[in-house]
């Protein structure tokens, strides 16, 4: 949509406003990660003497952590797209038998409760050598990014006009050809989005972190924060810091993929 | 325009090029079902990997006399219903029931309203609209664990700044109890969660319009249908696949919801914001009843199939046409 | 001839100083101890240990382990799993039979981890506990064995803000009835006269148990008067606005803020937060054992504190050093450590004494744990159901729900 610069300018206020409001717990966390003395429900609104002892304690303790998530994310991405695509696809645009039932079965996965899954992976990875291993935690993060992936990318495929692909199949494409070449290009945006998912429910993974290593070697920035949070002691100011620290790699990158969600690709692609 | 969609449009239907010879179409139709069936197995082999086993066991667990010792020794008797009786014929079931079902409907009803606003906003393009569209992903990055402490804060009765703000604002007279009264906890809780849930619905509910040809909307407003009409006749219809996934996996995750509400009040004040997965968590690892954790969980599971039902039906429906 | 003689005398020397190095080095490895007997790899063993403790606490732990490792020959890996994500780590290694050397577990854990069969008794290693605190005893016990012994302990206290009193002219309250009277001279707008946890978790619980024990209630069975009129007395203070209605949401750490920040004048809180405390400026504390329903009585606070346990490996030579490993940690000297690490107090009687000495803000505390019970003494692995009926009643009866009698009644029934 093209709009007046006069438009725009409102726009843009608008857009900060409602960022502001919605972005305000956010910037309590990082007023509680400045504050120096005790922080916790007697924070002051704006710090008055700020610190940035906080930021450099979780630096120092945290920072080859977020090295760590981001390997990890960034395998589980690939790993689930990689399944998922294909498998969206088959199950958008074809009348296979027992259809249904997979839909299903995708839609109970997401039910199950992360401890149970959890709980059952301990024993096997452990028998597989799994544990404290950036693999294990690459597997076991996208089978909670799976399914979801799949049944986006899939809802977003089901719009895929069929022209396009027959137009590709008269050509003599095979399916392989039609699904690398002409769907997956039209589906960018939907596989930027399932990626991005991917990448978020892997970056904020704690479940699995906690569970498949044994706080020896491997620890991923969501666990990083509970190394603040154990016994009565709890010490709000690194925990926010460390929080604050951890989401902005995240940030960072999740912009740079929203750039790529284009509008309208279908645009003149059906003839 | 869309049009109908042929039976098996990955193969483009039977009637592709004239002149192909019956028996090499035969043989193309057997390569594409065997690359289908390649294109699905391993997202299948996953599946079954990672989710059979721990279903089938959580389900018989409801049925099971599971204890801490059952942990090391391995028996767990079998107690048929016993479970999920106790559970429901206890004076708490009636208000967990209650509970998941106001936070389920309220908070799935406000992401779900603000988001697709916030996704419509976002449809314009002006200066920094991509960067805040990034900015407001942080509210799901944020680990849940200092969200809840720093929304406690905020809503605290006495010193949080949401009273102070508005007791200064002449907005309410005296403090309210936000989290602190069982008759308004659950409606804060339901704040926040709404608060998380919103980038989940913008995102997505941004990305599905991202795919709507322009020349739709620039057809339409030829024809003079542009604002709520446009959205009404072209945005929704085009965005209800979409739609749907959110909505039934926004359900599905909101009734499993469990970090936020113990962040935040614990299941309390007095259990009014005790739900079916709060109820079933604590059951397990807070009184180490695992096997009446399990069965509260498979009612849960229950639940949330009648939406997965519902979720096939409208989805049938939406292919069909 | 003098040749001669002088070349037997250096033989006799050369022999004797040879017999007596000898017997030196004889003495030498019977005595070293098992570290240097034997020589072969196969006794240094590398023990697990594993804890909930976070930084700075874990610190501190760490060095004790390292050493105490170090004291044996062996060496330690040390996994600190935080607070609430300790215990289902535990049971899915219980399940997996991957548990480790040494287990720390929170002295209310150990009945329940006993009961599965997957920890040794401490009597195996010539651990007993004698000169102990009963209660801490009592809660490392099940059905009578020891299974788990904790080096130190903490309970509760009542802190007050000295500067608040002096200015009221009062001192610190010794009976229920002062305290309901100080709590609301001293309560003004901004400021609360006390402050509490009453959070619908174990911690809510445990801050309401010495109200409970002191005025003679027992866990078996809460629908008793004695419990009701302690949960009258905090009912009391939230409705008279002497503490504030989000008690019911307030976790310790929660209050010390309160209090830390001066916006409550006493607290009802444990000796950890000294060190907190302590980093406040402007802030002149200090703390005394809670009130009593009467005057002259002794409260009967609940004890807090980590056992170690040796779980059940099936690997004796590791157990057999992990009994070891568990007797170091709860030596005399470590006990002092730890408990000036993170402001507990030891848990053996003598030493507790010692130490009340040269640490006088300490010294209420061990006068509370002499008398202090174990949450699990009585029910042992039941605990947990009366736990929860415990902070269920109380949350009803805070928020207004239900008197605290009906409130008890029907928390109990459930």
């Amino acid at each position: 949509m093209r709009l007046t610069k006069r438009r725009q300018a409102t726009s843009t206020v608008i857009g900060i406003g409602l960022l502001a409001v919605m972005l305000f717990p956010v910037y309590w966390m990082v007023n509680t990660s400045l504050q120096s003395g005790n922080v916790g429900a007697s924070s002051t609104l704006v710090p008055l003497h700020p610190t940035l002892a906080a930021y450099r304690l979780a630096l120092s303790q945290q920072g080859g952590d977020i090295v760590t998530s981001l390997t990890i994310s960034c395998g589980t991405v690939l790993l689930s797209l990689a399944i998922a695509a294909p498998a969206a696809y088959v199950l958008a645009k074809s009348r296979i038998r027992g259809r249904s039932v997979i839909l299903l079965a995708l839609v109970i996965t997401q039910m199950v409760p992360g401890i149970v899954i959890a709980n059952s992976l301990y024993p096997a990875f452990d028998q597989l050598g799994l544990l404290n291993s950036r693999l294990g935690l690459v597997l076991a993060d996208t089978s909670t990014a799976l399914p979801f992936a799949i049944l986006i990318m899939r809802a977003f495929m089901v719009s895929l006009p069929g022209e396009i692909i027959e137009a590709a199949r008269v050509d003599g494409a095979g399916l392989v050809r039609t699904f690398v070449s002409i769907v997956l290009p039209v589906s960018r945006n939907a596989v930027i989005t399932a990626g991005l998912f991917a990448f978020l429910f892997s970056w904020s993974d704690f479940l699995f972190a906690l569970t498949l290593t044994t706080g020896t070697n491997l620890t991923p920035v969501t666990l990083g924060i509970y190394s603040y949070l154990g016994g009565e002691i709890q010490s709000w100011g690194p925990v926010m810091a460390t929080g604050v620290l951890s989401a902005l790699p995240a940030i960072v990158l999740l912009a740079f993929a929203q750039r790529f969600i284009a509008v309208g690709q279908l645009n003149g692609a059906v003839k | 325009m869309k049009t109908r969609d042929r039976p098996s449009t990955l193969t483009g239907g039977q009637a592709t090029a004239s002149g192909t010879p019956r028996r090499t179409r035969g043989r193309r139709l057997r390569q594409d079902r065997a690359v289908t069936w390649l294109f699905l197995l391993p997202a299948l082999i996953y599946i079954a990997l990672f989710f059979g086993y721990p279903i089938v066991k959580n389900v018989m667990m409801g049925s099971e006399n599971y204890t801490t010792a059952t942990f090391y020794t391995g028996s767990a008797p079998w107690v048929g219903w016993a479970n999920y009786s106790s559970f429901l014929s206890s004076s708490l079931a009636g208000t967990t029931f209650l509970n998941t079902a106001v936070f389920t409907v309220g908070s799935i009803a406000g992401q779900f309203t603000i988001g697709l606003a916030i996704a419509l906003f976002f449809r314009r393009r002006f200066p920094l609209s991509g960067l805040l569209r990034s900015l407001l992903l942080l509210p799901w990055l944020l680990p849940l664990i200092a969200g809840a402490a720093v929304w406690r804060w905020i809503l605290d009765q006495d010193s949080g700044v949401l009273n102070s703000t508005l007791l200064h604002l002449h907005l309410v007279h005296t403090s309210v109890p936000w989290l602190s009264s069982p008759g308004m906890a659950l409606y804060s809780v339901i704040i926040v969660n709404v608060w998380i849930g919103i980038p989940f619905n913008v995102t997505l509910l941004y990305s599905g319009m991202q795919g709507i040809p322009e020349e739709h909307y620039e057809a339409a407003a030829i024809d003079g249908a542009a604002g709520w009409k446009a959205f009404r006749y072209i945005t929704w219809p085009a965005l209800r696949p979409v739609v749907t996934v959110v909505l039934v996996l926004g359900v599905i995750y909101t009734l499993k919801v469990v970090d936020i509400i113990l962040g935040l009040t614990g299941g309390g004040p007095a259990n009014a914001t005790q739900t079916l997965a709060t109820t079933a968590y604590q059951d397990s690892f807070v009184q180490f009843a695992f096997g009446q954790g399990a069965a509260v969980n498979n009612i849960l599971l229950v639940v949330s199939l009648l939406f997965a039902g519902l979720y096939l039906r409208v989805n049938r429906r939406a292919s069909d046409e | 001839m003098n040749r001669q003689g002088s070349r037997s005398t250096r033989v006799l020397v050369a022999a004797t100083t040879c017999a007596a190095l000898a017997l030196a080095l004889a003495g030498c490895s019977s005595s070293g101890g098992s570290s240097s007997s034997g020589t072969s790899a196969a006794t240094r063993l590398n023990l697990t240990v594993e804890d909930y403790y976070s930084q700075p606490a874990a610190a501190a732990y760490d060095n004790i382990y390292n050493a105490c490792a170090k004291q044996l020959g062996d060496t330690v890996t040390i996994s600190h799993i935080a607070g609430a994500a300790l215990i289902p780590k535990v049971l899915q290694q219980v399940s997996s039979k991957t548990m480790p050397d040494v287990l720390m577990l929170d002295n209310p854990d150990v009945d329940q981890i006993a009961a599965t069969g997957a920890l040794s008794p401490l009597s195996n290693y010539g651990i007993t506990g004698d000169g102990y605190i009963p209660g801490i005893i009592a809660a490392g016990s099940y059905k009578g064995t020891l299974y788990g012994l904790a080096p130190a302990v903490n309970s509760l206290g009542l802190f007050y803000n000295v500067t608040m009193f002096k200015a009221a002219n009062l001192k610190p309250p010794t009976t229920w009835a002062q305290l309901q009277v100080d709590a609301k001279t001293l309560t003004k707008p901004g400021q609360y006269g006390f402050a509490f946890s009453g959070v619908n978790t174990y911690e809510g619980t445990w801050q309401f148990m010495p109200w409970m024990w002191t005025n003679g209630g027992n866990e078996k069975s809460i629908d008793t008067p004695q419990t009701a009129q302690a949960l009258q007395l905090l009912t009391s203070l939230v409705q008279d606005g002497s503490a504030s209605k989000s008690v019911v949401l307030w976790t310790q750490a929660d209050v010390e803020s309160q209090f830390a920040a001066g916006k409550a004048a006493m607290m009802e809180n444990g000796p950890w937060n000294i060190a907190l405390l302590q980093g406040v400026s402007g802030l002149d504390w200090a703390s005394v054992p809670l009130p009593t329903p009467q005057a002259g009585q002794k409260p009967v606070a609940p004890l807090g504190g980590e056992t170690y346990t040796v779980p059940q490996t099936g690997n004796s030579a590791k157990m057999a050093a992990a009994g070891k490993m568990v007797a170091c940690i709860n030596s005399d000297a470590n006990q002092v450590a730890i408990s000036k690490a993170v402001a507990y107090v030891p848990a053996k009687i003598s030493v507790g004494e010692q130490f009340a000495k040269t640490n006088p803000l300490l010294a209420p505390y061990v006068t509370v744990v002499q008398t202090a019970r174990s949450r699990t003494g009585e029910l042992g692995n039941n605990w947990d159901t009366a736990a929860t009926a415990i902070y269920t009643a109380e949350q009803l009866a805070l928020t207004g729900k239900d008197s605290p009698a009906a409130a008890l009644k029907q928390a109990q029934g459930q």
